[in-house]
């Protein structure tokens, strides 16, 4: 092997790279004159370089805190993927950029950390940006500020729950290397830091704090935190479950995935503005993700397995950021204005529909698959009564989902009132780059047998 | 050639040719339709090798696999949905409605057509999933008052079922591959003998999946809806084939997956069977909308089909297969003259009409023919699928058929008074006969057609049996 290969640098390429691009945004502030989409476009390449650079690192441990794996290398794509929608929306102002790329280099440094103290500074690095971020939003007065001191409280609580963890792991096992570990003590500290895990990701009941932020957040903020945040969230579970896979935590999982994916499904219904609603379903779609985790890691916790939760996070990355910048393309913000849409934007609308018909698991969809993925790891561990719930949540889901495309074609067409989303017509290439994938993606199993494949050592 | 692939590609092609092709969007949807139709009798041509035209893709993962097939069952039902896709789209022609009209129409037949020569149980679903699509939006975009509240109705009802049909397919699978170490999807190799508390669950859990289609008494809330908000055509598609997939899936997927359990559960199955009878025949005589009664005469048909299907035996199998395709002609026959009568007044009640034999005497004539034919009046096609499954029945459980023969009684009782209000009966001072017109050239040209083959059926139905009885008889018996 090329000796250069092993150099931690060339590990860490993407994590550099980064770096670079979040000082290089800063440096960009202080110049007075610079063209306009100049930010916009040092996002986008250091967002495809990243991907190209991690796709290039060779997995293998470099030194105590940084251990490169398959899991960690296709984790960091969908951060990358999923933040791209984000870096279309930024204009001049250089600090949403830098907080952005900040927070991807924080999930980028999750990925490939071999060490518990390196998990907690990627999820503190990828958590501090975010909160600003919300803080910025628009919205009615003082609703971002409400929204991002929950989201601060409950990420503090949650940072704190994982150092307690973190401390009582490392009483156990004397180590904090992500290693195997038993005993009564590492498991209570596994509990610990998973609950932290499960407050990123929004399971219940430590969801309260999403709804708020999600929709003070701006659309394609909610996108990039929805997307990349949720998968980061979800490989630190499977990172903590990797090290005592059949303790009761993590049996606990599915009961937990499944009351998720009911209690966002049943809140979802009655959302009036869709910003809160896609909020809820992202829950809902969580609690599909704790079930996969838990039947995962009831399965023995085989790096293969982490297929179907990756092509689900892969396939969710498409639909939830093509749903958000749906809004930011035709600056709807509420059911009431979504009314007759079709007759006023025929092809906006199918693109739209095709994306609720993928978030509700409709075949042939991504959606479809992933679910089916998903319900089948389960059906495989014998989880028979979560996998119900989860399909009960499905089927509660079809009420908004189908509830949206009722209004958009079979309602009156109304007049549009006064919106307070800013319209973006470059959004509408997002939303077909994100709905074309999203409606056709579940006939392409292959795919994620491939990737199975790829993923096993 | 990939002939079986096209027949469901060719449809969603000229679905996609309606949508693009802005000049005439009917006339392209016509043009795919009739290709369609004709591509369908091109494996009748190989009838004698016909169990073995099947193509097959590589493994796809986890034994996934793309696998068409077709059997004498599958050709007759696509056979069917392509002759009913064909008479929808005639029988909308005047009508002006948007491109999507017509490429929905189309969508739905290629969605169909996978239904019925899918051989995998992965794509089966797929297919059978993608028919929900394009039928939720012709009801609730197409439909009459109550469309939205309808669409979403059935949406949610089919898909109800669907959860259920998915999570036991995913236990059939999961459990072959704990017996035999090999994941696959595919039909044949899924056929066996379960038995015991877990393949009970799994049997039911299929079974709702398809009752919910069929639709068994009482998950039949949703029909009446839909079928009477759809537009005419539809409701011909929707009690034309829709309905046929859940027998269809029984046939095919339920039964030859667990020959033990639908041989022990056969009074259970087939007492909802006898229930559906019964029930929908009560329903209908209740009904004043003249569209209701033939919505709820469906779910008494397909109860036949069940009682046949259920049996177990060849002379049921192939009568309640070949009374799918006699309940296809005549009950989109019957939407269809619902569908005129109210394209030309605006009413669909029963007392909305009278006198109507002298004003239009084709539609009198079609309509009656399509109610004895419904009925089951021998020399018609309803009497051959009707008295076959029934005979099957009497084999095994002799008491239900008793029960299905009553059925035959009360199909009388409600069509008839109804035909003969609409058409014979004195028309009271709201009566809407006089704005109806008789049936023009294009109408009398679409219910010859289906009238010659009720009557063809009934006459000679030697050949459509052999054509199903053999594919059934295969699929069920070991």
């Amino acid at each position: 092997m090329n000796p250069l290969l092993q150099f931690p640098f060339v590990g860490l390429g993407p994590q550099l790279c980064l770096g670079a691009g979040l000082l290089a945004a800063l440096a960009a502030g202080m110049s007075q004159r610079l063209p306009r989409g100049f930010l916009r476009a040092v996002v986008l390449f250091v967002l495809a370089s990243s991907t190209l650079l991690a796709g290039l690192t060779v997995p293998g441990a470099y030194g105590p805190l940084i251990r490169i794996d398959g899991l960690g290398v296709s984790w960091q794509f969908l951060f990358y993927l999923g933040a791209v929608p984000y870096a279309l929306s930024l204009a001049e102002d250089e600090v949403p950029a830098a907080l952005a790329l900040g927070s991807v280099l924080g999930m980028a440094l999750l990925a490939v950390s071999g060490n518990l103290l390196m998990l907690f500074i990627g999820l503190e690095f990828m958590s501090l940006p975010a909160y600003l971020l919300v803080s910025r939003g628009g919205g009615r007065s003082g609703q971002a500020e409400e929204a991002a001191v929950k989201y601060f409280f409950a990420g503090g609580l949650a940072g704190a729950l994982f150092l307690l963890g973190m401390a009582l792991y490392y009483a156990a096992t004397k180590s904090l290397a992500l290693v195997g570990a038993a005993g009564t003590m590492a498991e209570a500290g596994v509990a610990l830091m998973g609950v932290a895990a499960l407050f990123k990701l929004g399971a219940v009941p430590l969801h309260f704090w999403l709804p708020d932020a999600y929709e003070a957040a701006s659309p394609e903020l909610a996108g990039l935190m929805s997307t990349s945040m949720k998968s980061a969230g979800l490989l630190l579970l499977l990172r903590l479950l990797a090290l005592t896979p059949s303790s009761e935590f993590a049996a606990c999982l599915p009961a937990l995935g499944a009351l998720t994916a009911v209690v966002g499904a049943i809140s979802a219904l009655r959302q009036e503005r869709l910003q809160r609603l896609l909020a809820y379903s992202s829950i809902a779609h969580a609690g599909n993700l704790v079930l996969g985790a838990g039947a995962w890691a009831a399965q023995g916790a085989l790096p293969a397995g982490t297929a179907p939760l990756f092509f689900y996070l892969a396939s969710y990355a498409f639909m939830s950021n093509g749903a958000f910048a749906f809004l930011r393309a035709s600056g709807i913000g509420s059911r009431a204005e979504l009314k007759g849409y079709a007759l006023r934007a025929p092809l906006k609308a199918a693109l739209f529909a095709a994306l609720l018909l993928a978030l509700a698991g409709i075949p042939p969809t991504a959606g479809f698959l992933a679910k089916l993925l998903i319900f089948w790891e389960a059906v495989k561990a014998g989880l028979w009564a979560p996998v119900a719930g989860a399909g009960l949540a499905a089927l509660l889901s079809l009420g908004y989902y189908l509830g949206l495309i009722r209004d958009m074609y079979f309602e009156e067409s109304r007049a549009p009132s006064k919106t307070p989303i800013e319209v973006s017509a470059a959004f509408s290439g997002v939303v077909w780059a994100c709905a074309v994938p999203a409606a056709v993606l579940g006939l392409a199993p292959w795919l994620v047998g491939g990737l199975a494949g790829w993923l096993a050592p | 050639m990939r002939l079986l692939t096209a027949l469901w590609a060719l449809p969603v092609l000229g679905g996609f040719a309606a949508l693009g092709w802005r000049k005439d969007p009917r006339g392209a949807a016509l043009g795919f339709s009739v290709l369609v139709l004709l591509a369908c009798a091109l494996p009748l041509l190989r009838l004698d090798a016909l169990s073995s035209l099947s193509e097959a893709g590589p493994v796809w993962a986890w034994g996934i696999r793309y696998r068409l097939g077709v059997d004498g069952l599958s050709l007759a039902l696509c056979g069917l949905t392509a002759f009913l896709t064909v008479i929808s789209i005639l029988g909308s022609w005047k009508q002006e409605f948007s491109p999507g009209y017509w490429a929905a129409f189309l969508f739905l037949e290629g969605a169909l057509m996978g239904v019925f020569l899918a051989r995998d149980v992965f794509f089966f679903y797929i297919f059978w999933e993608a028919v929900l699509i394009p039928m939720f939006f012709i009801i609730g975009l197409w439909g009459s008052e109550g469309r939205r509240h309808a669409a979403i109705k059935f949406f949610l009802f089919t898909f109800f079922g669907s959860v259920f049909l998915l999570l036991g397919l995913l236990a059939l699978v999961t459990r072959h591959h704990q017996t035999t170490g090999v994941w696959t999807w595919d039909m044949d190799a899924l056929r066996g003998g379960a038995s015991g508390p877990a393949a009970l669950a799994t049997f039911a859990a299929v079974m709702i999946g398809f009752a919910v289609k069929v639709p068994v008494v009482p998950l039949h809330t949703w029909l009446p809806d839909a079928h009477t908000e759809a537009p005419a055509a539809g409701s011909v598609m929707l009690a034309g084939v829709l309905l046929k997939m859940g027998v269809y899936g029984i046939v095919r997927v339920a039964l030859p997956a667990f020959p033990e359990l639908s041989r022990s559960l056969l009074p259970w199955l087939g007492a909802c069977a006898a229930i559906n009878v019964i029930y929908g025949a009560l329903c209908a005589m209740a009904q004043t909308d003249l569209k209701r009664l033939v919505a709820y005469s469906s779910v008494a048909h397909l109860g036949f089909c069940l009682l046949g299907v259920f049996s177990r035996t060849p002379e049921g199998l192939a009568g309640g297969s070949l009374q799918l395709i006699n309940h296809g002609l005549t009950t989109g026959a019957l939407f269809l003259m619902v569908g005129f009568l109210y394209e030309r007044s605006h009413r669909r009640g029963i007392a909305d009409f009278g006198e109507l034999a002298g004003r239009a005497p084709w539609l009198a004539f079609f309509f009656g023919f399509s109610v004895f034919a419904s009925i089951g009046l021998p020399g018609l096609n309803g009497f051959v699928g009707e008295f076959m499954s029934l005979a099957g029945m009497t084999r095994v459980l002799p008491s239900l058929a008793v029960a299905g023969v009553a059925g035959v009684t009360m199909a009388a009782a409600y069509l008839l008074p109804a035909y003969q209000a609409v058409f014979w009966g004195a028309a009271g001072p709201e009566a809407a006969s006089a704005r109806v017109t008789d049936l023009d050239s294009r109408e009398r040209g679409l219910l010859w057609s289906l009238s010659l083959l009720m009557l063809l059926i009934g006459l000679c139905p030697g050949p459509w049996l052999r054509l199903v009885s053999g594919a059934a008889a295969a699929a069920v018996l070991p």
